[in-house]
């Protein structure tokens, strides 16, 4: 088991009126086994007993499912590895000496609320709008009843696995928000479940996400790159095609 | 203090039916005039929430997530179970009901129980209605699998990810009622009290976690669903948020804490490798239906596995149990992973492990069929311990999982503070001593969904409830207490930090409270649990203020309940003279391990009551005993 | 349900509305480099097609005022998401990299809001030189007198910074086609992954083509080649 000296540059900012800046600390004996986010509690273990401000992040689940966690490493959203993150990441892919900047997600949309925390209600807006189909406890028919292909169930799927971590927004050059909207509309608007309410569905939540402050796609493709359960930017263009038939 | 269960007369199948109809009705006018508060937005939370706000009730929804949808329900992978009989394998209400109850050692209440075998119906036809896409046949029609260790396919899945996909829709069903104004929600916010005026609950107490604000919220009812209490045992495959605070603080107000002690252990997670080890993740269970568990027969073997030979492979689950095998319920597999490993015959660096190999399946079926199953899962463990399990066995140990105790609740799911419910894992009431898999989501949506919607509109049809603002003393003297905590906590400025405390109250909990008890193990954890709590308020180190964003301030509050919490399921261990379901004691086993399970004496649902002498935590116990009319109480057997 | 104009004004109305732009300014782009390729041709094959062209009369016009159109609305939505893109990221990052893998960043697409408006002063620039440039009349074999634009092309390209400004921003639109031509099929809703990858291949060829076409003719004319048969004098 070998053991590694991490220097790390991290973001700290009191809260959203705060500029924020970064502090550099050096930390030793980081464990390859360990979590990137459990070197960061060795961090916060060592701050706290030096009578320093701990390190604030989020983080729930760490199995990487519930999308809380959500840095920016080195300039990428989760970290270097595909598919993954941040709490799945592991030391073991650094090196000894190596320098780590850590930031928050950064867009007008997620206002800092202290350190590496931001506030992510936006996605939820987004939700509110249109993101779920109607149907009142009690009033749904026997599930057979509504015979599914198995394809479209499964397109339908990978789209229903993002986790709403917003590395898709963090990434993007734009800070576009048409993956996490796209893969929610192409949930949904798949599934025949789902179809009564495509057209409005789409429109309003095309609407919340402009309206959040979420800037445009340019097709950077950079959002698929960083998703931590790798949604295809095929979600946008079931977006754009909902959105065109519901205006036309 | 009085437990009436309030269950139904009539026969077992008719109670929910005849309760229903029996059920008083809140007219739709009345209906928003009504405030409900629903604290934790989880399965439980979101479903009980959304079907409230629809049914035209004000609610207001607390999380201390950022978002709904990160609620730890949404780690769930497995499976939710539903007596659909879809693949005409015999299944039915009543096998689905019976097998609960055998398997949660009968240790809880029929009624309960078959309730939520017939719920379990109407979860999965709202779950498809709602988007949630499960796992289908070509032929379009929904797809189950068997699942930990029932003998019928009755398990419905969305991959590996069933719980995340149905928290979504319960989660869609709420934001549905946010935009409508039906719910109005409040995420980071934790709940510190709760506010009980003439004996009734009447509203909460809350810290904002962003501002550090302290909130009063008046309510005509209270809904927790705050989950279960794992985290006590710092490491666990719950998020590392969830926490016991909520319920602890209404258990200190009153509310009964039923059956503490039970405690599932989940036989396959991912063993712990070091100190700074933060949480365990768990593998699905499903992994037993092809993997096959296996120990050296030598003791301190350390030949590389695929080295040893057939003979010399102690393939335990399979030799004790020959009709069940690998697919032994939880608690059993469990116990024998930690038998063997005391015994020495442990795997990995630590000892503290076994293998979960698929050498044989992967030679039966060929790679891509293992691959198709389970390779996420297969993944994920790659990619946390960087071996191959395609290559190498897994190695897997037992790590906490869920806590069958809870607040105690009647029929109803109502606590003994009238106007306080508790819904899903955090309260006790369907899964006795031991919850059987795909189970936790069944039983969190049927109550969120299918049966607080109507008790609690019968009990504020049936119930006086005078006017109470937030300026009444019991809101003041409730905020005080919440905010005197935490001033008392930064006051202590010690040398420890609070996960060093934490670590050491874990492994009290692990070793003496965990998988196996003995009389002895828990007087003496009883005494290094108050031991270390003294010393927590003498040497804690929380760091910052109170006014702002401050995690570790959080979990310090939260650690402060664990340290009592775990002295009262050491106590509740230590009262129950028997071994049921998860709670093994060692005194009461048949020589090749085997539980001895106490009907005559230990028939009862355990309900705590915190007593306040002068300050000092103070404990009586409660029964309500169980009757068995309709199921004959059996020893399990899994041979 | 918002009107058709709102539609077009929200994110994703404005992302379809330059793919639709950007496909039409592509039919043009081909569509003017074959009539470039008639400097190649018979000696007054590029004046006959230019005749040919003014022939339409107010068709031409019709045409120019759309092909405008289509270019400034292609523009502005450009120049609009990214001044929009300041505005959703106040703070950058300090360090900032792409993740590889399925993402399209690279130098054609963080690009091209800079090859958009060089592309876009260029066009200007260009109009101003060869449609209302000073320009002579020729005599077409049929005795026709019209507009000498092949002289005043010759002429032009003679000079360095032309030939080699024009070569710079062709290769520009190289790059701006490189990530456009992909962009607009993925704006206009191609989903399908495999189909993706192949047009992003034929798009970034397709982008080398066009722009190798027309920087091949002021290199072409500015190392002497078409000027014995212009009877003009050449480097």
């Amino acid at each position: 088991m070998s053991e590694m000296t991490i220097n790390l540059k991290i973001w700290r900012q009191k809260n959203a009126d705060d500029p924020g800046r970064f502090e550099e600390y050096r930390l030793p004996e980081v464990n390859e086994h360990m979590s990137f986010l459990e070197m960061l509690d060795v961090l916060n273990e060592k701050l706290i007993k030096e009578d320093k401000d701990p390190v604030e992040f989020d983080y729930d689940c760490r199995e990487g499912i519930c999308g809380s966690c959500n840095l920016v490493i080195n300039g990428r959203a989760h970290g270097p590895k595909h598919k993954t993150a941040v709490c799945q990441l592991h030391m073991r892919n650094y090196s000894d000496g190596d320098t780590i900047v850590i930031e928050p997600p950064r867009a007008a949309a997620f206002p800092v609320i202290r350190d590496l925390v931001v506030d992510r209600t936006a996605f939820d807006r987004i939700i509110e709008a249109g993101g779920y189909i109607s149907v009142g406890t009690g009033a749904a028919p026997e599930a057979n009843l509504i015979p599914v292909p198995r394809d479209t169930s499964e397109e339908a799927f990978d789209y229903a696995t993002c986790i709403g971590c917003g590395a898709c927004v963090a990434a993007c050059p734009n800070s576009s928000a048409a993956l996490f909207t796209g893969a929610k509309i192409a949930h949904l608007n798949l599934l025949p479940q789902g179809s009564p309410e495509r057209e409005k569905r789409t429109i309003a939540m095309v609407e919340q996400m402009e309206n959040e402050g979420f800037g445009d796609c340019s097709n950077y493709a950079e959002c698929e790159a960083v998703c931590p359960v790798g949604i295809s930017i095929s979600a946008i263009a079931q977006m754009r095609k909902d959105y065109m038939k519901a205006v036309f | 203090m009085k437990l009436d269960p309030k269950i139904p007369s009539g026969p077992l199948e008719e109670k929910w039916d005849r309760h229903l109809k029996d059920i008083k009705l809140v007219s739709p006018n009345n209906k928003r005039k009504h405030n409900i508060i629903v604290v934790g937005t989880g399965l439980a939370g979101a479903s009980a929430a959304a079907s409230l706000a629809e049914l035209g009730y004000n609610v207001q929804t607390f999380s201390i997530m950022d978002s709904a949808r990160r609620a730890h329900s949404i780690a769930a992978q497995g499976g939710i179970n539903a007596a659909k009989n879809y693949q005409n394998d015999g299944d039915s209400v009543w096998r689905l009901f019976y097998d609960t109850i055998k398997g949660g050692d009968y240790r809880s209440r029929e009624a309960n129980v078959y309730r939520l075998a017939q719920n379990s119906n109407h979860i999965i036809d709202q779950a498809v209605a709602q988007g949630v896409p499960f796992g289908r046949e070509y032929g379009g029609l929904l797809d189950n699998r068997s699942f930990g260790g029932a003998q019928v396919s009755r398990t419905f899945y969305s991959r590996g990810q069933t719980g995340q996909q149905l928290l979504l829709g319960a989660y869609q069903a709420m934001m549905k009622e946010v935009y409508s104004g039906k719910i109005k929600d409040y995420p980071r916010q934790e709940m510190l009290d709760l506010v009980v005026v003439d004996g009734v609950a009447r509203g909460i107490i809350t810290r904002n976690l962003v501002t550090g604000e302290i909130q009063k919220w008046e309510a005509d009812a209270v809904v927790l669903c705050t989950g279960g209490y794992g985290n006590v045992f710092y490491l666990s495959t719950n998020a590392k948020n969830s926490n016991a605070t909520a319920m602890w603080r209404c258990h200190k107000r009153g509310a009964a804490f039923a059956n503490p002690c039970f405690v599932q252990i989940h036989p396959t997670c991912i063993p712990v490798s070091g100190d700074y080890q933060s949480k365990l993740t768990l593998m699905s269970e499903s992994l037993r239906n092809d993997g096959r568990v296996w120990v050296p027969r030598k003791k301190g073997d350390k030949r590389p596995p695929h080295e040893i030979p057939e003979d010399e492979r102690y393939y335990y689950l399979e030799e004790r149990y020959p009709s069940f095998g690998n697919l032994v319920p939880r608690d059993v597999a469990s116990r024998n992973a930690k038998l063997v490993t005391d015994d020495g015959l442990g795997v990995g660096e630590t000892g503290l492990a076994v293998y979960l190999d698929f050498r044989d399946a992967i030679k039966r079926d060929g790679i891509e069929v293992i691959r198709a199953k389970y390779g996420n899962l297969f993944d994920m463990y790659e990619n946390i311990t960087d071996e191959n399990p395609y290559e190498t066995p897994m190695r897997i140990f037992p790590a906490v999982h869920y806590t069958m105790g809870g607040l105690w609740v009647d029929y109803d799911l109502m606590s003994n503070i009238p106007g306080l419910f508790v819904a899903g894992e955090a309260n006790f009431s369907d899964h006795g001593a031991n919850r059987l898999g795909a189970s936790a989501l069944m039983q969190g949506l049927s109550d969120g969904y299918f049966i607080i919607p109507y008790t609690i509109g019968d009990y504020l049809a049936g119930t006086e409830l005078p006017k109470v603002d937030t300026d009444h003393d019991a809101f003041k003297e409730a905020a005080d207490s919440a905010s005197g905590l935490l001033d008392k906590l930064l006051a202590v400025k010690g040398n420890k930090t609070i996960i060093e405390f934490h670590r050491e109250l874990g492994k009290i909990l692990w070793d003496k409270v965990g998988i196996s008890r003995s009389k002895e193990g828990l007087e003496s954890a009883i005494k290094e649990i108050r031991e270390l709590r003294e010393e927590f308020w003498q040497n804690v180190k929380v760091p910052g203020e109170a006014n702002y964003f401050n995690k570790y301030l959080e979990y310090a509050s939260r650690l402060a309940d664990y340290f009592e919490l775990a002295e009262l399921m050491a106590l509740d261990a230590l009262d129950r003279n028997e071994s049921c379901g998860c709670h093994l004691r060692d005194e009461y086993q048949t020589e090749d391990g085997e539980a001895i399970r106490d009907d005559k004496d230990y028939a009862f649902v355990s309900a705590w009551e915190f007593v306040d002498v002068n300050g000092e935590l103070e404990t009586k116990l409660h029964k309500e005993p169980l009757e068995f009319e309709f199921v004959e109480m059996k020893q399990r057997s899994y041979k | 349900m918002p009107s058709i104009i709102e539609a077009f004004q929200s994110q994703v109305g404005r992302k379809i509305l330059t793919g639709i732009t950007g496909f039409l300014l592509v039919f043009f782009i081909i569509f003017h480099l074959v009539g470039n390729l008639a400097i190649f041709g018979e000696p007054d094959a590029m004046n006959s097609y230019s005749h040919f062209l003014h022939e339409f009369g107010p068709i031409l016009w019709f045409a120019r005022i759309g092909l405008l159109a289509v270019f400034v609305i292609h523009a502005w939505i450009g120049i609009s998401i990214w001044l929009k893109k300041r505005k959703a990221r106040p703070v950058n990052y300090n360090v900032y990299s792409s993740k590889g893998g399925p993402s399209k960043q690279g130098l054609s697409s963080r690009s091209m809001a800079f090859t958009g408006v060089v592309l876009l002063i260029f066009v200007i620039f260009h109009v101003n030189t060869f449609a209302f440039g000073d320009m002579g009349t020729a005599e077409l074999a049929d005795g026709t007198q019209v507009h000498d634009i092949k002289t005043l092309v010759l002429d032009t390209f003679q000079n360095p910074l032309y030939a080699f400004g024009y070569t710079f921003v062709m290769i520009l639109l190289g790059a701006h086609l490189g990530h456009g031509i992909w962009s607009a099929f993925t704006s206009l809703t191609l989903k399908s992954k495999k189909a993706s990858a192949t047009i992003y291949t034929i798009g970034i060829i397709a982008a080398v083509i066009l722009a190798v076409g027309f920087l091949f003719i002021p290199l072409y004319i500015y190392f002497g080649g078409g000027c014995e048969a212009a009877l003009i004098q050449c480097n």
